[in-house]
């Protein structure tokens, strides 16, 4: 059994303590590294943006092909084709930034309106948005993006629409949840009777007093599926096409290079893939945490 | 299973069994959908995919007409589907239903090793955080499958293959299923199942579920009774605990592991649904994608299906909901 420790958060809902002293250590080191992570994706793409990059990322090089991280003036080594993999690391964050952006707000706006529809108005919305869910659902979604490339041709917005269609059932069921939990308190009667119009209810009240956090970690959470998506359609061939660099494709173009010993070739990239997606899952996971569950534990 | 819970079993089944056929015509709605909005219509040639070959090549095309409106479309193409014939592949030429079927057994194998690989390392960690709480030993591991879940797929794919190939000298000669040349092939069948298992995300998301589950079950009134009684605890709290989350959770994740499915079929060269898949979206196969969609979606439907029937089963008085 746990040791007893005075759980000085209980005091009442409003309680003036710090919210470092009301969570465990665990979720603030996930929400640390999150935002770190955050932090250096948007620096790094507003670097790739306007080309502060350390090296051009096209220029060849065939005289240092497949430099060890380290050489001189390459920080993490070179490519096949002597470009600076660092820029190019950098350069990739371009490709799923913004789509990422698109699908997120997508997933966010969708759910939103179905998650409200659902839950304050219940009844048949409900059913009928319950089926809708279901029927999402029931596509893997890199199959779904597959069919979507094959009828249309393969552009990454288009794909990353169909992403943010596929999470919008999420989001509207965990605001459905919530709004269901809300209906309950007492102020929403309290608004109904003072004669609010429903809007305000629903958008002051209901949403962004009390549903914000849980919309800041579903944006995570499909930022971070965004780029799995992304990079996993580049190198699968679909994304963004040599030369210019994606993560995934990056990993595609080393693979050959893999079997031959060269690893870092496919693992910069890879390891940018895993180290970003962790942070975004992590700052998920400690934010949901800290916002949402675990009061007084 | 008691003998009673037969009457609810059979309750739910049919009406799931409704619910699943009302959710697949919605999914061949939604691939209509998406293949009639495609430029060039590509649903003349799937229509005429469905003729028969020798209507089409005696040239009765003109005759009998591919239907013009887009819901006598939709009502042709659904009642050939429903009969089984999905069309056939462009760039084959071979019909659909056949081709994804028979490939889709491989897939299937994949999926379902997978699923167990995973139980088998999320399961133990998991019962142990719920027993145990946080502490040395379960936190480490629990951090270690979060980092595991993000790792791309594609890329542990190409660590195992080389970790395989280079340092215990097994060759991939021989891909996919019938690998019988060297003695350990049939150990490399094993390594994308492996792949899949630890690849597909779904390690970190079993463990946080059945790790919350199973600590409110430990929790309950009814465990501290059985502790009291000296009873087993795992005879009582395996149902709710252990047995309904781990079906729930398997059952929602199976999309995810068959999207998972196409990448690693891609990286060994696995002869599956999702290969197949990659390949036709390359070619704009659309026949061949379109009938994978379905397919998938049904395997995703039987496997919500199965997880109601194991919810009921396990507690005959959910029917009445």
């Amino acid at each position: 059994m746990k040791s007893y420790t005075q759980i000085s958060g209980e005091i009442g809902d409003l309680s003036e303590l710090p919210f470092w002293k009301k969570t465990d250590v665990v979720d603030l080191v996930y929400v640390g590294y999150g935002l770190f992570i955050v932090t250096l994706v948007v620096f790094s793409y507003i670097l790739g943006t306007f080309n502060l990059l350390p090296r051009d990322p096209q220029e060849i090089d065939l005289e240092l092909m497949i430099a060890p991280p380290g050489t001189t003036g390459h920080l993490l080594g070179t490519d096949f084709m002597g470009r600076d993999i660092l820029s190019r690391l950098i350069v990739g964050i371009q490709a799923y930034f913004l789509p990422g952006l698109l699908a997120v707000f997508i997933a966010l706006f969708f759910g939103t309106i179905l998650g409200v529809l659902a839950g304050y108005r219940g009844g048949r919305f409900e059913t009928a948005i319950t089926y809708v869910t279901n029927l999402v659902d029931s596509f893997p979604r890199l199959v779904l993006i597959l069919l979507v490339i094959a009828a249309f041709k393969p552009n990454i917005y288009y794909i990353m629409i169909v992403v943010g269609l596929t999470n919008v059932p999420v989001v509207s069921s965990h605001i459905r949840g919530k709004i269901h939990f809300l209906k309950q308190k007492n102020f929403v009667e309290a608004g109904v009777s003072l004669g609010l119009p429903t809007r305000t209810i629903i958008l002051k009240h209901i949403l962004w007093h009390n549903c914000r956090s849980l919309l800041i970690i579903q944006a995570t959470i499909g930022m971070a599926e965004a780029i799995l998506m992304e990079t996993s359609l580049s190198y699968l061939g679909f994304g963004v096409q040599e030369p210019t660099p994606s993560w995934g494709n990056m990993v595609q173009a080393g693979a050959n290079y893999f079997m031959q010993g060269k690893f870092w070739l496919s693992t910069a990239p890879a390891l940018s893939i895993l180290f970003t997606i962790l942070g975004f899952h992590l700052l998920g996971d400690g934010l949901n945490n800290i916002l949402e569950g675990k009061r007084g534990k | 299973m008691k003998l009673s819970a037969i009457r609810p079993i059979a309750l739910v089944l049919s009406r799931e069994l409704a619910i699943t056929a009302l959710l697949l015509l919605g999914v061949s709605f939604v691939v209509f959908i998406i293949l009639y909005l495609s430029p060039g219509d590509p649903f003349s040639v799937l229509l005429e995919g469905q003729m028969s070959t020798a209507e089409a090549r005696a040239g009765l095309r003109e005759v009998l007409g591919v239907p013009k409106s887009w819901h006598a479309q939709y009502l042709s193409w659904l009642t050939a589907m429903l009969q089984g014939n999905f069309g056939t592949s462009i760039r084959t030429g071979l019909p659909v239903l056949k081709e994804v079927l028979r490939v889709g057994l491989n897939t299937l194998v994949l999926t379902i090793g997978s699923m167990l690989v995973t139980l088998i390392i999320a399961v133990p960690i998991a019962l142990y955080s719920a027993a145990r709480g946080t502490n040395r030993v379960s936190w480490p591991l629990t951090m270690f499958s979060y980092v595991v879940s993000a790792l791309p797929v594609f890329w542990l794919g190409y660590i195992v293959i080389y970790f395989f190939t280079h340092k215990l000298g097994l060759f991939p000669l021989v891909l996919g299923y019938s690998s019988s040349a060297q003695k350990f092939g049939w150990l490399y069948t094993l390594l994308p199942i492996f792949v899949l298992g630890i690849g597909n995300g779904t390690i970190s998301e079993v463990i946080r579920y059945l790790r919350d589950e199973m600590g409110r079950v430990m929790a309950e009134d009814y465990i501290r009774t059985a502790r009291a009684k000296g009873a087993s605890v795992w005879k009582h709290a395996y149902k709710e605990g252990f047995l309904i989350p781990v079906t729930e959770i398997i059952a929602s994740k199976i999309p995810f592991i068959l999207g998972g499915a196409v990448i690693v079929e891609q990286v060994f060269n696995w002869q599956g649904m999702g290969r197949m898949a990659w390949q036709a979206a390359q070619d704009r196969d659309y026949p061949v994608i379109m009938g994978i969609a379905i397919i998938s979606a049904v395997f995703v439907r039987l496997g919500s299906l199965f997880q109601s029937i194991v919810y009921v089963a396990v507690n005959p008085r959910a029917s009445k909901e």
